[in-house]
């Protein structure tokens, strides 16, 4: 099967959604000439047009409620928001209108919007271009939260995103655009609130998100050396997430770390932890639930910080090693 | 100039608007004597002197046409069409209502009816709006939308990107602003004119119209021009229609902001009043025929309290329903 | 400058030493070199030396008293100076006056507490402090430190609640064994599901012998003890394994031994004219078993973990009483061989048996077992399998029992009382239970045989 980036494959589920449905349109800033901050859309406003690919000006709020309005009233807008830091200049049409207006008039409204916004630290942005928010959206009820981790789940779970009838929020991390992987030409779901086992184990479980998926599958690989086999869980949507893979797997092992870029505190890990300590694998616990996250505080500037300041592989690493040795 | 405006409209048509404001200054009156009886939740935000801006504006659109309102918006509902037992049976929270109860009177709307409904954040419908219009235009859709908020709503960033964007896309929406001069209890006078409020529609590159909001027939002429103006693909407009609530801003308002002499003054240039008075001067109808419509909008109202009163809640084993569509 | 006279380690492991005997007291001028005290270690008593000269003061260990090496017991002083901080005793603490009527009182609480209260609390490590008192003027009594080490305490120190993972509580609670009696071997002593697998079973403690020679004092003394060695050893060991890991199900039948005596009868006038074999029931027996062992492989069998074996050859083991012990040698492929061989081969097992001089491979192989105590008069009885088999078969003695007959009528047969022990991993009750009929019906009726 050939391979392309990250990149390419969410824009390839965009082209190939806007040439199946005339109703899926993009409107975000910079997106046509342009192509999009990050390239997700190069290339789109030369096939589709500027009636279908419409640049914006600064207006993170307007954009994001003309999308809203537009889904109300049957269209299927795919609306960017540059970095996921501005998602705090969108979230009034966000989380009070897309999210509510069906709950609000009593089921009889649809809002199907697809909101794509790249997150994430490591190319030196810092304070105001690095961050992880998923989890704020993962609070609020009428919002799907997707964040897939390889070219091969972007392009599938982006083309069943845009066919859903809700808004979701689709985040994509900067630091996997370029990554390649397998995927198929044509066009593929994968359907939303599934979750995926990468990886094969049986004396630890490995929960992780986006580009933590990568980290764990590699600190899998080296403590496989170690004797100890690693299970790694992506459940690619958060919300709603599928919960039985990782409650199957927490069963299995015994043993489960969680690991996600977002600040730890008041992050997915908490969500994750209540999750599988509320069901059948509580039994089955032989170690505390671990959550390995990004530190209580910004992204910081400096290269060397910026590196220390969410989990690496070596953390990884020695984490899961602490666990299955009955350190922790 | 009047009488030209007062000709070219039917008896018929000129009966249906004065029906509408008596059902919405009816309307409001029983929702504020059932909210003082203690039999409704919450709260709620009275129109009750604004009916010819919403009348005047709505009685414009084909009955396909949308609007997208504000939370003060009763009588945006009933002035495009609403069933007023499902609206009473909303603002009671009845299974029945509008919205399955789920909604209450900030959030009225019937999306199917084309009324995309009322909103509890001050400016929250204005970018939708803006959407609306991008999704007509794509579709090569001749429908118009009229986005109504108020002074209040001007000064919000929501506001202010929404009009850009409206221009940029040149979209069919009339933004129509109710100016009643407060936005809770903040004046309008403190950071702008109306002057000044309907020129933003240059400032923004749009055709803007100022009118006495509670002159039904003024209003009328303006935001028709606009319609046809958006209709036709010319793109947006902003009317400021100059009116006043009788009432506070919500059943908590104590009123502090504003003077009793205030409050009487704007209550003499009643629209209802001044379009009844215009009607029988005219010739158009009796005294008498006009009591009859009056009644008549009392009467429904009243049978629609009943209607309310006596429609079942929602049950608690469908309390999570409507969060996700399948 | 003041010298430390600390507790010397003297041994290669030694940790602790105990003061024996002070040779100098309190204020006494002792030179360097001088003994000065004796210790005692686990292994031997020893004089220390003074490290220095000087006025031996500050005396911190007394006699009996034991403390860890090189904790320093005493200082050797300069004349005119004075202790360092370090050493200046504690006050002493005293030992609690007696109140007027008998109750000891402790000085540093209000509340008094009776001796042998003390004593128990001290035992048992239960904090006086924590425990209310019942007793007159609040005094703490046997029965309050009783309740109080009955009671469940907040957690923690191995006192009350158990600190373990929930899979260990897991594993513990399907295996029947008691947390509390297992070591935790993670942080904090946390008591993980490793832990609790690798755990022995907790066994109720068997009650205590009672003291016979004390109930009944005389010679020769009440008890002979016979250490556990050797064959006795190995019997224990395998029956209590056998019996406490296999759930037995036992089955019995009552066998009319008529035509297998005429059968056998018949067989040894042959033997006799011929100058061949003698056929004994038991060799008999063992050929129809095998026969109809052949018809139901699943008591021919043996449980593995996680695999059933089925055995394609019946090898019978025939238990042998010896004098101090009971031995199984094995006759091989039944099937195979005549019911004069099988005699044989028996007769001949069962003598070098009971000379123990069976070798190893005569022993091993077997696929199922039979034990006859006919001959010692035991009418019926139930065996304990021989593991790893699947089944054993014990058969009691031929007796003339009054039964009715196929009209009813009463009459008096041989009757041979057998029961079936079963393997119920292995074995359903139906499937025993066809066993038991179908051998029934051969052994009632040899002939059968040759099907």
């Amino acid at each position: 099967m050939r391979e392309i980036t990250y990149l390419e494959a969410v824009r390839e589920a965009m082209t190939q959604e806007m040439e199946r449905d005339e109703k899926v349109f993009m409107i975000g800033e910079d997106i046509g000439q342009y192509g999009g901050a990050f390239g997700a859309s190069f290339g789109m406003l030369e096939q589709f047009g500027p009636e279908r690919i419409l640049d914006t000006p600064i207006t993170e709020l307007g954009l994001t409620g003309a999308a809203t309005g537009a889904a109300l009233i049957g269209m299927r807008p795919i609306a960017e928001i540059m970095f996921m830091d501005f998602m705090t200049l969108a979230s009034e049409q966000l989380v009070n209108q897309a999210a509510k207006l069906r709950f609000m008039f009593g089921g009889k409204a649809t809002v199907p919007m697809v909101l794509r916004t790249p997150a994430g630290s490591g190319t030196g942005a810092a304070e105001h271009h690095s961050q992880s928010l998923e989890n704020w959206f993962v609070h609020i009820p009428g919002l799907k939260v997707v964040m897939p981790s390889t070219p091969y789940d972007a392009k599938g779970l982006l083309i069943s995103s845009i066919r859903d009838n809700n808004a979701v929020v689709f985040v994509e991390h900067k630091l996997l655009y370029k990554t390649k992987g397998p995927v198929p030409e044509e066009p593929y779901a994968i359907p939303l609130s599934t979750s995926d086992v990468k990886r094969e184990g049986k004396d630890l479980t490995i929960v992780a998100t986006s580009i933590m998926v990568s980290k764990s599958l590699a600190a899998a690989e080296l403590l496989a050396e170690e004797g100890i086999e690693v299970e790694v869980v992506d459940p690619r949507t958060l919300r709603p997430l599928d919960p039985e893979p990782i409650i199957q797997s927490v069963i299995k092992t015994g043993r489960v770390l969680i690991v996600h870029e977002a600040v730890k505190t008041g992050g997915y890990g908490g969500e994750l932890a209540g999750v599988i300590a509320e069901s059948k694998a509580f039994g089955y616990l032989d170690a505390p639930i671990v959550r390995l996250a990004g530190r209580d505080m910004p992204i910081p500037y400096n290269r060397t910080l910026e590196i220390n300041t969410v989990p690496q592989i070596e953390d990884i690493v020695a984490k899961a090693r602490d666990i299955v040795q009955g350190k922790v | 100039m009047m009488e030209n405006r007062v000709q070219s409209i039917s008896k018929e048509e000129a009966a249906e608007m004065l029906r509408l404001m008596y059902e919405v200054r009816a309307f409001e009156e029983q929702a504020e004597k059932s909210y003082m009886m203690g039999k409704i939740h919450g709260t709620m935000h009275l129109s009750i002197g604004q009916e010819a801006s919403a009348i005047g504006s709505i009685s414009t659109l084909e009955p396909t046409d949308y609007i997208l309102g504000h939370h003060r918006g009763h009588g945006l509902c009933i002035a495009k069409g609403a069933d007023l037992n499902l609206m009473m049976a909303e603002f009671y929270g009845k299974e029945v209502g509008y919205c399955r109860g789920r909604g209450g009177s900030m959030h009225i709307a019937d999306v199917a009816g084309g009324n995309l409904g009322a909103n509890g954040v001050v400016g929250g419908g204005l970018p939708m709006a803006v959407g609306v219009g991008i999704g007509l235009k794509m579709r090569g859709d001749k429908r118009v939308l009229l986005s109504f908020f108020g002074d209040g709503a001007a000064s919000t960033g929501a506001f202010h990107e929404s009009m850009i964007l409206a221009v940029l896309y040149q979209v069919p929406v009339v933004f129509i602003c109710e100016n009643n001069q407060y936005a809770m209890s903040f004046p309008a006078r403190s950071w702008t004119t109306s002057e000044r409020l309907a020129g933003f529609a240059d400032n923004y590159g749009m055709p803007g119209a100022s009118t006495d909001g509670n002159n039904l027939l003024e209003v009328k002429e303006a935001v028709q021009t606009a319609v046809d103006h958006a209709r036709s693909g010319g793109g947006p407009s902003l009317i400021v229609n100059n009116t006043y609530r009788w009432r506070g801003h919500s059943k908590s308002d104590r009123n502090l902001y504003r003077t009793q002499e205030e409050i009487e003054e704007w209550q003499d240039a009643d629209p209802i009043r001044r379009y009844r008075k215009l009607l029988v001067a005219d010739g158009s109808f009796t005294e008498d025929e006009i009591d009859v419509i009056e009644k008549d909008a009392y009467e429904a109202i009243e049978s629609a309290r009943v209607f309310a009163e006596e429609s079942a809640e929602p049950s608690i084993e469908s309390i999570e329903e409507g969060v996700y569509a399948p | 400058m003041a010298t430390d006279v600390i507790m010397p380690k003297v041994d290669m492991d030694q940790e602790t030493g105990t003061v024996g005997e002070w040779l100098k007291k309190e204020g006494d001028t002792v030179k360097q070199g001088e003994d000065i005290l004796v210790i005692e270690t686990d292994k031997v008593a020893i004089e220390v030396e003074a490290p220095a000269s000087g006025i031996l003061s500050g005396i911190l260990v007394q006699e009996g008293e034991t403390v860890p090496i090189a904790t320093t017991i005493a200082y050797i002083l300069e004349p005119g100076e004075a202790l360092p901080d370090a050493a200046k005793p504690a006050p002493a603490a005293q030992e609690p006056a007696p109140t007027s009527d008998g109750m000891v009182a402790r000085t540093d609480w209000e509340v008094p507490v009776t001796p042998v209260a003390r004593n128990m609390a001290a035992a048992s490590g239960v904090d006086l402090t924590a425990v209310p008192g019942s007793g007159p003027g609040g005094r703490v009594t046997k029965k309050d430190v009783e309740e109080a080490l009955a009671k469940p305490t907040p957690f923690g120190n191995g006192q009350g609640k158990v600190y373990a993972t929930p899979a260990a509580r897991r594993i513990a609670e399907e295996r029947g064994l008691v947390l509390e009696s297992i070591t935790g071997s993670g942080p904090d002593g946390r008591i993980q599901a490793a832990d609790v697998l690798n755990a022995q079973a907790v066994v109720p403690e068997m009650p205590a012998e009672p003291d016979f020679d004390k109930l009944s004092p005389s010679s020769p003394p009440a008890v002979e003890v016979i250490p556990l060695r050797g064959m006795r050893r190995t019997i224990a060991e395998r029956m209590a394994a056998s019996y406490q890991q296999i759930p037995h199900i036992n089955f019995t039948s009552r066998i009319d031994m008529t035509k297998f005596n005429e059968v056998r009868g018949e067989l040894n006038s042959y033997a006799e004219k011929t100058g061949s074999q003698r056929i004994s029931a038991t060799a008999l027996i063992v050929k129809v078993v095998a026969a109809v062992l052949a018809r139901h492989p699943w008591l021919n069998s043996s449980f593995q973990e996680e695999e059933i074996h089925l055995y394609r050859d019946i090898n019978i083991g025939v238990a042998v009483a010896l004098e101090t012990g009971l031995i199984v040698p094995v006759v091989r492929d039944v099937v195979a061989k005549s019911v004069g061989q099988i005699a044989a081969e028996v007769k001949d097992l069962s003598t070098r048996a009971r000379e123990e001089q069976l070798v190893p491979s005569e022993v091993r192989g077997g696929t199922f077992t039979i034990s006859n105590l006919g001959p010692f008069g035991v009418e019926q009885f139930s065996a304990i399998i021989n593991r790893p088999q699947a089944a054993i078969l014990a058969v009691g003695a031929t007796q003339p029992e009054v039964v009715p007959d196929a009209d009813g009528q009463i009459v008096v047969r041989p009757i041979m009382h057998i029961t079936l022990s079963a393997d119920h991993r292995v074995v359903d009750g139906a499937v025993a239970a066809k066993f038991i009929a179908d051998l029934k019906a051969t052994l009632e009726s040899p002939v059968l045989l040759l099907l």
